[in-house]
């Protein structure tokens, strides 16, 4: 096999057994690798009534075929399973060093089953497979826990690590590479706590990819390399890190403010831009594994109340989340907050996005000072987020710190009093920091249409509206509208197949903007040898598509669940969106026909998975 | 060209645009925050056809032709992308990824101004009206 290893570990941490097994290669051909692989890995061997964390459930890492490749973007992970936030099938995507490690060291992925009777950490070495008690490590945030790793295995080892949020459950904890990079989204964090699995270690001896065709490979990454290096986007990037342009998003409308109610307010944009970050704070650039782009920041601060030492920097969405969000433009705010996130192993988005909601729906007395032992909720006031809420919620701390750390979503199924009305989320997972309504209107259609929840990684189709997407091999060749309905569930359709291909590949949106649709294809080639054409590719994106919509209707979701909060619906009040409808219906009706989408039950119908070789899938579903 | 008789125009048209633009408190400011020299490089259209505009240590100086120093920024385009760009009928993200537009250097100070190309336009409409180029406005 080229390009894959073929080989996956299979861990079951309560029988404390590893095995290597060997994945089907038609797999590969027909679900890519990374999410689409895990999705599919998981229809096979996933047991549907285990809850995120109970022991019998599934943890799936998987690698795309172009981990290993030394080339900008395509560094990342994947990691997939049944959410603890969500409760149905989900994915997230993690940059930094892991995934390249995990091929050098001979696996495609890994696949955690069961649970430890006691703390462990799962150690990948070639011919060196173990399981080690980590009974020292639980307790430990993840910047403790990642010191004393490179301290026993030495700094070329690479890891994933929970912090206290994974340790205790909270439904959005997340999983941190080597400190700086985070698998953020829908909670895996707490699927490790669950199995008491504090991280896992990888170290390879010698870095080798064996390509399909070598010498094509190596032309072309050259050749791609030079032009994401030399990218506006990528100097940008560079510059100023991925909250470039949250100046520019502001003017926009893009850029969520105060729980999404507003849409504008020049002197935060200002103040919380990429730029005024590279000036006050930035001491270094970071970069994930091969990448020339280098947009992480790595910062610092001094002094006054939100002073914190040399290190990991806020992206884009932590800033908007802990800044325009919660109605605050202290950006040493936004980096502290983000980085007691990174230790603790929280998705900043969901925890920003939370505590808005907690804001209002204290604002608004939906929240009493009775829920909140007597802390008052108040925007802007970024002291009480950073010392008081934050730990509450990572350790579960109290009433308030027990109910934030469910997610806006279940906490307001809780408290009820009407703050379902505050929710900003889809399949109860909180938009990021991309408001549809100024940002695009096909952000609302992909927010609701996606797996895992509302998410603007699920497929390029920001980009899309955005003007930064060409593609006229598979007919993208015509400008979008943002704030219109225009061509958006046409355009929808062509972006899940991408992002599909995407998250499978495991490619950084960022980087792959400038990979051509025929260069795609050759790198999938060149690489894993799949043989594919434009079409099969595009065929293989939509399979990854429907078979997630498939395990989905498994946990019980079906059309109706393919929808969105009234608040990012609603006209926006301010800004360059005001007054502009988002007409929801019709976009997502007419994505239903496009892609042939069962108004129910919200999946393809039979002739269509048939037509995709899923016929044996199709029988699970439409019997 | 579309819009012009020669490839001096253009350049008249946009000194112009900037010459106004500095009269404008908010562009003004905006436009020093940029801090960057930039050659706005439209040769392919004639070898004059070029201005620069020098936006460092707190001023606003717009020159026809390169700059004699070497700039931080090129962006190179057509004439008539340029007309479509400061009429603000060009999205120039859509732009730069069909290489309608080349940008070579730091594109960062430009980021500032996007948010103001709405008023831009206006400018240049009234720079286009002081010049009788009325039959060039775009609506």
């Amino acid at each position: 096999m080229y390009g894959n290893t073929g080989e996956i570990l299979l861990v079951d941490l309560s029988s404390e057994t590893l095995e290597r097994k060997k994945v089907p290669e038609e797999y590969y051909h027909n679900y890519i690798g990374g999410a689409g692989l895990a999705a599919r890995l998981f229809w096979d061997w996933g047991d549907f009534k285990a809850q995120p964390v109970d022991p019998g459930s599934l943890l799936i890492f998987m690698n795309g075929p172009f981990a290993g490749i030394r080339l900008s973007g395509c560094s990342r992970g994947s990691v997939a399973g049944r959410s603890p936030l969500t409760g149905h099938w989900g994915d997230s995507s993690c940059g930094g060093h892991f995934a390249p490690e995990l091929r050098f060291a001979g696996f495609d992925g890994i696949v955690i089953r069961g649970q430890s009777h006691r703390p462990c950490a799962i150690v990948i070495e070639p011919e060196n497979l173990r399981i080690l008690p980590a009974d020292e490590w639980w307790g430990l945030g993840v910047f403790e826990t990642t010191s004393r790793i490179r301290a026993k295995f030495g700094k070329r080892a690479k890891s994933l690590a929970i912090g206290q949020a994974g340790e205790n459950l909270v439904d959005y904890a997340c999983i941190v590479n080597d400190n700086h990079h985070a698998f953020g989204r829908a909670g895996y964090g707490a699927v490790m706590g669950s199995k008491r699995l504090k991280a896992i270690i990888v170290k390879s001896f010698e870095q080798n990819y064996h390509a399909a065709d070598p010498e094509g490979l190596d032309q072309l990454r050259r050749s791609i390399d030079l032009k994401i290096r030399e990218s506006v986007t990528s100097q940008v990037l560079h510059e100023n890190g991925t909250a470039a342009n949250l100046e520019g998003g502001v003017h926009t409308g893009d850029v969520p403010i105060k729980n999404f109610r507003s849409s504008f307010w020049e002197e935060m944009a200002e103040a919380l831009t990429g730029s005024t970050l590279s000036e006050k704070y930035l001491k270094n650039k970071a970069a994930c594994a091969f990448c020339k782009i280098a947009c992480k920041r790595v910062v610092e601060i001094n002094e006054g109340p939100f002073a914190i030492p040399k290190g990991p920097g806020p992206e884009y969405e932590t800033i908007a989340a802990f800044g325009s969000m919660l109605g605050s433009m202290d950006l040493a705010a936004t980096c502290k907050a983000g980085r007691l996130c990174n230790d603790y192993g929280m998705d900043t988005i969901t925890a920003g996005s939370t505590i808005a909601w907690a804001m209002e729906a204290f604002e608004k007395s939906a929240l009493t000072l009775e829920d909140t032992n007597g802390l008052p909720l108040k925007w802007g006031d970024m002291k009480t987020v950073v010392d008081i809420l934050l730990p509450q919620i990572a350790f579960r701390n109290g009433k308030l710190g027990g109910l934030l750390s469910l997610g806006s979503h279940k906490a307001s199924l809780q408290i009820n009093k009407g703050s379902g009305e505050y929710l900003t989320t889809s399949k109860g997972l909180e938009a990021p920091m991309h408001d549809p309504r100024g940002g695009g209107h096909g952000l609302a259609l992909t927010y609701s249409i996606s797996h895992r929840g509302a998410c603007h990684t699920a497929n390029p189709m920001l980009f899309m509206e955005m003007g930064a997407c060409y593609y006229p091999e598979i007919g993208f060749e015509y400008e979008l509208e943002p704030m219109s309905e225009e061509n958006k569930a046409e355009s929808a359709l062509l972006a899940v197949q991408l992002g599909a291909i995407e998250n499978s590949s495991c490619y950084c949106q960022f980087a792959d903007r400038e990979i051509t649709i025929p260069e795609w294809v050759d790198l999938f080639n060149f690489s894993a040898g799949y043989n594919w054409t434009i079409e099969n590719m595009m065929s293989a994106g939509l399979r990854v598509f429907y078979l997630q919509r498939l395990l989905n209707f498994r946990f019980g979701l079906t059309a109706d669940d393919d929808s969105i909060s009234m608040r990012l619906l609603e006209p926006a009040v301010d800004g360059a969106p005001e007054g502009v409808p988002v007409e929801f219906d019709s976009m997502k009706k007419r994505f239903y026909q496009l892609a042939r989408l069962d108004e129910i039950k919200g999946i393809p119908d039979r002739a269509t998975l048939d037509s995709l070789g899923m016929s044996v899938e199709a029988s699970y579903v439409w019997n | 060209m579309e819009y012009w008789k020669d490839q001096h125009e253009p350049i008249t048209a946009f000194l112009k645009l900037f010459e106004k633009a500095k009269e404008d408190p908010e562009l003004s400011e905006g436009l020093k925050k940029v801090n960057q020299l930039i050659w706005f490089d439209y040769t392919e259209d004639g070898s004059d056809c070029s201005f620069h505009v020098d936006c460092r240590n707190g001023q606003v100086v717009a020159k026809q032709g390169k700059p004699s120093e070497e700039p931080d920024l090129i962006m190179s385009l057509s004439a008539d992308d340029a007309h479509r760009s400061w009429s603000n009928k060009l999205n120039p993200v859509m732009a730069i990824t069909r290489k309608k537009i080349r940008v070579k250097g730091s594109a960062t100070g430009l980021l500032k101004l996007a948010p103001k190309l709405k008023k831009v336009a206006l400018i240049y409409e009234q720079a286009l009206n002081e010049l009788n180029f009325l039959d060039k406005i775009l609506k």
